[in-house]
């Protein structure tokens, strides 16, 4: 009894170590703050990977256990396990199966560029010969980042990263992830604007593609051929609302400017 | 029944578990080591020569880090001023190509002799706001969110000294490149610090941030020639001169501190 005793308490203790989740302040601190955003964007400098390879290493084997065991922890172990690590190591990730859901979301945001590319830059994916306009370019980036979702394998089970995306511990990071996605679309569409339409041009585009990705989760077309549809006309009401509110604008500012110089010219000094 | 004494008792204290920790913890060491290193990013400097790794995406599409190589980084408070820098210079020149445009049609109106003036300032506020247009759109900055309020009260600012005459606009104008000037003064010192700094360490200036620095000296020079115009065409004959500029840069530097941050 006496020599067995060490033995069983060190199990046990060396099983509570492993089995909590790391709440100390350095963990989350260390993984979290790759997903800082990085202003001031400039291809003179080096910017900094979004996850440390051994991070990187796990969740992209865990996406590929995606498809048969869901957004689940044992996708996460089971990828861990698979990149040649301990099983245990799961545990570094604090938000644990979410933190698949926004690897996914974070990696194909930034290959999005490389996969939907336009004839007039060359290579690659082209679409059509010949020179697209932004809205156009619009659509096929919301298409190309869409079908990501089932190249990487997991739209079958994108219901269940939608569910985990709307927990509400989890919505600020999502919604930070779609900010940023709408305005990689926006940056690769080509469109250069910087004034008051830039909030509206993202936050439009965010919802059309949040409802899109909502859409497709159910669609049972050949191809997602519904879901293209449902992204053109989406885009087209969006565009169609734009318009109308800066012809808007704009005629009550000619009609405005028109009075003031007719007050102009009948004397008054304004 | 010796059970819950011994589980009290800390790892340290049962050396037989340091074989079980080291498997667990030994992957983490790396990714720690460079975190560690990198950690301290708390003051304005270039001063540390740090390993940056570039994204790359592999084969199988995993973001990773490849090849380290040294190179002049920008540190996230680097990044954060110069976001934040050149939103409010974009703001700012919207504001004096709107204060102008408003400006004009009365004071030319009244004083035919000074439309070249107007055209003249008016055309390089316009060239120095496309600068920073294309600058934030090169960068990916945001524009402030406060556009069209700053766009509201840049043309009712414009409006109304432009009513109450030459002399109140060109106070107002007087006013706002004295704000503007010093402005851009703290930014070119920021930005020669860095520039001295990397150059101290013998690091390779890129030629983007010399290009910045010259930008925006040749464009504090032009709002300070306007300064003088603005003096030379008797600002600080209007009445009431004191309050007038006060309150008018009173404003610039709200303006400037709200732009700063959203």
């Amino acid at each position: 009894m006496a020599t067995r005793a060490p033995n069983l308490s060190s199990h046990l203790l060396y099983r509570s170590i492993l089995s909590k989740p790391p709440t100390a302040a350095g963990f989350p601190k260390i993984l979290h703050q790759h997903h800082l955003s990085s202003p001031y964007y400039s291809s003179a400098f080096p910017t900094e990977p979004p996850y440390p390879p051994t991070e990187s290493e796990i969740l992209s084997a865990a996406l590929s256990r995606v498809l048969d065991h869901g957004f689940t922890s044992r996708a996460l172990s089971l990828g861990a396990t698979d990149a040649g690590y301990l099983e245990v190591s799961a545990n570094l990730f604090p938000r644990r199966e979410f933190e698949i859901v926004l690897y996914h979301l974070v990696r194909e945001r930034m290959r999005l560029g490389e996969r939907v590319q336009f004839a007039e830059e060359g290579g690659g994916r082209t679409v059509g010969a010949r020179r697209l306009g932004v809205g156009e370019k619009i659509q096929s980036l919301v298409m190309g980042r869409l079908r990501a979702n089932v190249e990487v394998g997991v739209q079958g089970r994108w219901g269940e990263a939608i569910a985990l995306m709307a927990v509400p511990s989890n919505v600020p990071p999502s919604l930070q992830e779609l900010a940023r996605l709408a305005d990689e679309i926006w940056y690769l569409s080509g469109d250069t604007s910087v004034d008051g339409s830039w909030y509206t041009k993202r936050a439009s585009l965010a919802s059309v593609y949040a409802a899109s990705e909502v859409f497709m989760t159910q669609d049972q077309s050949t191809d997602y051929k519904d879901t293209e549809q449902f992204v053109e006309d989406r885009l087209r009401d969006v565009q169609t609302v734009g318009s109308w509110i800066g012809n808007t604008v704009e005629w009550v500012g000619y009609t405005g400017w028109a009075g003031v110089n007719l007050l102009r010219s009948k004397g008054f000094r304004i | 029944m010796l059970l819950p004494s011994l589980t009290k008792r800390s790892a340290s204290q049962l050396p037989y578990l340091h074989q079980y920790q080291l498997p667990v913890f030994d992957f983490l060491a790396p990714c720690l080591a460079t975190r560690i290193s990198q950690s301290p990013r708390l003051h304005f400097s270039t001063s540390r020569r740090r390993r940056r790794a570039e994204v790359q995406s592999t084969d199988n599409g995993s973001l990773q880090a490849t090849s380290p190589k040294v190179k002049t980084a920008l540190s996230d408070e680097q990044r954060k001023f110069l976001e934040s820098a050149l939103r409010v210079n974009q703001a700012g020149e919207l504001a004096a190509t709107l204060i102008y445009t408003a400006q004009t049609p009365p004071i030319v109106k009244a004083h035919p002799h000074l439309r070249p003036l107007m055209k003249h300032m008016y055309d390089q506020e316009a060239g120095h706001f496309s600068t920073f247009n294309n600058l934030l759109a090169k960068h990916r900055i945001r524009p402030t969110a406060m556009y069209p309020v700053w766009q509201f009260a840049a043309t009712a600012l414009g409006w109304t000294t432009g009513i109450m005459g030459r002399e109140a606009a060109m106070a107002c104008t007087e006013a706002v490149e004295t704000e503007i000037g010093e402005h851009y003064n703290t930014q070119v010192r920021v930005l020669l610090g860095w520039l001295e700094e990397t150059e101290k360490k013998g690091e390779e200036v890129p030629e983007e941030m010399r290009e910045l620095v010259e930008q925006i000296r040749k464009i504090r020079d032009e709002e300070l020639e306007h300064l003088d115009h603005a003096v030379g065409e008797d600002a600080k004959e209007a009445r009431p001169y004191e309050l007038l500029t006060s309150v008018i840069r009173g404003g610039c530097r709200g303006a400037i501190w709200i732009s700063e941050r959203v």
